[in-house]
């Protein structure tokens, strides 16, 4: 930001590019006044959009952490500084492990999972054929449901009395109905399936944006030169879709991350808070259980975990930017 | 705490003076100034009152609109808040209002769960001095314990709903089998109906790591003799023997008795009504709304096969049903005390109770109600909830109830799921003690 800021003015003319000279000697030069006012301008138009971040982006986190140090409650009316207690008792506390290590587990699953069926819809969705227009749009259905919907929906259709059930059964894929989200190793996976059902659209839609910025041109260009489909996918398509694709997959990990309804309506975070979540258990720390603070500590934690997550895509994005020089 | 109030005065002041002076138009179109407009008009005291939104044939509002055109001297304005089903939030504009302690809010109504919270936290008005004990006595001895808390009375009863049992009267009868009073004789009677193929479940109720959780336990344990909390509302018994055999109970019908599907860790009220209402499962545990829903033919296939009677219990116990329901409670920090008392006694008198019993579906609180002739014919049904709520049974009562709560639905969930009982129950058990402090 700060090199573009530098060269910019400097792009409009010699004298202009010296802003302090240009104030200074007060000429009523037309040129010389263009050469002072955008970049005051240019910082006074920027002060809103700074401010309203800092309120509505820092302001929150800051108040946070801040919080995360007290053990500030409605339900007792404490608001007292208190250390580290938090944080201790976070590590002490199981089901808050047990969420992290779920959350963790679900992110990855469901992200790598989306990212793949993604990659393979948008490729089918990348050629031209009848009725192209149509299946891209349809493809968006799920995504644009609410999720609260949907889930609800999850619900009735893995219910043991559900669609799912009746159809294993009457194709004697199993016996008798399947207890998906009464048991404590099938309902995670099942959220996990509910998930990417639900997502894997918008991955295939940010993976095709990705996959028409290749110029056409390279497909006949492998083609001459022999090349096969796999061959042309694999060293063609997928290296110059890869920046796309990791920042697809670096929202899309963010998001899952965050993963609070399906949890929340289907299961609630049971059986065994075997479905409990960051986001739930944060929620139903500070807003059932009105306890601010160690709820606040938790929110840190999450925000410390995601930091990590977009750190190590941001890695991979840099390094692949630089080798593309 | 003068200071907001000094400010209310002043709003006050110049809404009576834009009403006398009509002055400024533009001010009164705005809405605030009518209600100190109202506040003078005719020498009445205005009151505050805040209720979560209830509404059927007639709503909280026009109930409210009675109560101004019968009184003389107290004129109440009724701020609503959200539907109990959206009770989280309920509470938060509760818990934000009331802990101001500005007195902006005179008379409200809340889930009987809260009551030990607000109690504790000094929100609530202790309300013994306007209610003896023969007032007390007129009430079901269930909510009044659950409106009592350290030995005072920090809420009036208004409405009930409690768990209660829903059985098939016509395959019960056809293979008979009687009505059962204890959790035996019911496993008996659902075993018979699954072995004879007449139903797929046998005996459905809730385990959902969920509030509902909490309630089934505290019926479960309750009919055994045990509690969660004992009276001192300090020491915890959940992991004490009666708790654990009681909770092993619980495992065992989806366990060794197999006469409840395993997705019952996963079912709160409906998806455990759902089969019932479809014809499929013998026995139920749930509130009083399904009722209704089993005899509307449009999508129930049990219209006129249902019975409704108290959960069964142990041997030993007695049957136990969980309270749930919205009371009232005093503002401590309510200035006009005497005109919220009088509109508090309006609310909860038999004759308001009967008018909410036939006009909003809800529950009186008073047995004496139940005898009168207007109920059974709007609403027979609820005459026979009478049974059922003598054995209500309030939840544990603490002002860290929310976090207990959790702590139960958590552990709980893993004993039914893991089949630990004891274990994940005495976990429970030093966890709450550690909550409570």
């Amino acid at each position: 930001m700060t090199t573009t800021a530098k060269t910019r003015p400097g792009r409009s003319g010699g004298t202009e590019s010296l802003p302090r000279g240009g104030r200074g000697d007060g000429s009523p030069r037309t040129g010389g006044h263009r050469g002072v006012a955008p970049r005051g301008k240019a910082l006074l138009l920027v002060v809103p959009m700074l401010a309203s971040l800092l309120a509505v982006s820092l302001y929150p986190v800051l108040r946070t952490i801040w919080l995360a140090f007290r053990n500030t409650s409605l339900e007792i009316q404490g608001d007292q500084f208190t250390g580290l207690a938090n944080a201790r008792h976070l590590a002490h506390d199981t089901i808050f492990a047990k969420a992290w290590r779920q959350t963790i587990e679900f992110t990855a699953v469901t992200t790598l999972a989306e990212t793949l069926l993604g990659l393979a819809i948008a490729l089918a969705l990348a050629r031209t054929f009848r009725g192209r227009g149509f299946v891209r749009a349809a493809v968006l259905v799920p995504w644009a449901i609410p999720t609260v919907v949907t889930s609800r929906m999850f619900s009735w259709l893995f219910d043991q009395n559900g669609l799912v059930n009746y159809v294993l059964v009457k194709l004697h894929l199993v016996s008798h109905a399947v207890n998906f989200l009464g048991s404590t190793s099938l309902a995670l996976p099942t959220l996990m399936l509910a998930d990417i059902w639900k997502t894997t659209p918008f991955m295939a839609l940010l993976l095709l944006a990705g996959l028409q910025t290749i110029s056409p041109t390279l497909a006949e260009a492998a083609r001459i030169d022999g090349a096969s489909a796999w061959r042309y996918f694999w060293r063609v398509r997928l290296p110059l879709l890869m920046p796309s694709l990791l920042v697809a997959a670096l929202l899309r990990a963010l998001d899952a991350f965050r993963v609070f309804d399906l949890p929340y309506v289907v299961t609630g975070g049971g059986p065994a808070s075997s479905t409990e979540t960051m986001s739930t258990y944060t929620y139903k720390t500070m807003f059932s259980g009105l306890e601010l603070g160690y709820g606040s500590a938790m929110a840190t934690a999450m925000f410390i975990t995601e930091a990590i997550i977009a750190g190590v895509f941001a890695l991979f994005i840099v390094r692949r930017l630089r080798q593309e020089g | 705490m003068t200071e907001p109030l000094s400010r209310r005065n002043f709003v006050k002041g110049v809404g009576a003076a834009l009403a006398a002076g009509a002055a400024a138009p533009v001010l009164a179109a705005c809405g605030s100034g009518s209600s100190g407009a109202t506040a003078t008009s005719g020498g009445k005291t205005t009151i505050t009152f805040a209720s979560a939104k209830f509404f059927a044939k007639s709503t909280i509002g026009q109930m409210v609109q009675l109560y101004n055109s019968s009184s003389k001297h107290v004129e109440v304005q009724y701020i609503e808040l959200p539907t109990p089903s959206q009770s989280t939030q309920v509470h938060q504009q509760l818990v934000q209002s009331l802990s101001a302690r500005d007195g902006s809010l005179d008379v409200f109504t809340g889930d009987i769960i809260w009551i030990s919270e607000f109690a504790g936290a000094g929100w609530s008005a202790p309300l013994d001095s306007y209610f003896n004990a023969s007032a007390k006595a007129a009430y079901f001895p269930g909510v009044i314990d659950a409106c009592t808390y350290g030995g005072a009375l920090h809420a009036l009863p208004w409405y009930l709903d409690a768990g209660m049992l829903y059985y098939r009267k016509d395959l019960l009868q056809a293979a008979g089998i009687a009505v059962p009073t204890t959790w035996d004789e019911l496993v008996t009677g659902a075993q018979k109906l699954l072995a004879a193929g007449k139903v797929s479940d046998g005996f459905n109720w809730q385990a959902k790591q969920a509030e509902v959780l909490v309630c089934d336990l505290v019926e479960f344990i309750g009919s055994n003799g045990g509690s969660v909390l004992a009276e001192d509302g300090k020491t915890v018994t959940i992991a004490d023997p009666k708790a654990v055999e009681a909770v092993q109970f619980m495992a065992d019908t989806f366990g060794k008795d197999k006469v409840t599907p395993r997705a019952v860790l996963s079912w709160d009220e409906e998806p455990s009504r759902m089969p019932f209402t479809g014809g499929q499962a013998a026995f139920l545990r749930n509130w009083s709304y399904v009722w209704s829903d089993a005899q509307d033919p449009t999508s129930s296939k049990v219209v006129d096969k249902v019975g409704v009677t108290t959960l069964p219990s142990f041997p030993g116990g007695k049957s136990t049903a969980c309270l749930g329901g919205y009371q009232f409670g005093m503002n401590a920090a309510s200035t006009k005390k005497s005109a919220a008392i009088d509109f508090l006694t309006w609310m909860s008198s038999p004759a308001t109770q009967l008018r909410f019993a036939t006009q909003l579906g809800l529950a009186p609180s008073r047995p004496s109600v139940y005898d009168q002739s207007a109920l059974k014919a709007a609403n027979p049904f609820m005459v026979s909830l009478r049974d059922v709520f003598t054995g209500g049974t309030p939840r544990p009562k603490t002002p860290k109830y929310s976090q207990v709560s959790l702590a139960i639905q958590a552990g709980v969930s893993a004993a039914l799921a893991t089949g630990n009982v004891q274990s994940n129950l005495s976990q429970v058990q030093s966890q709450i003690e550690q909550i409570l402090g």
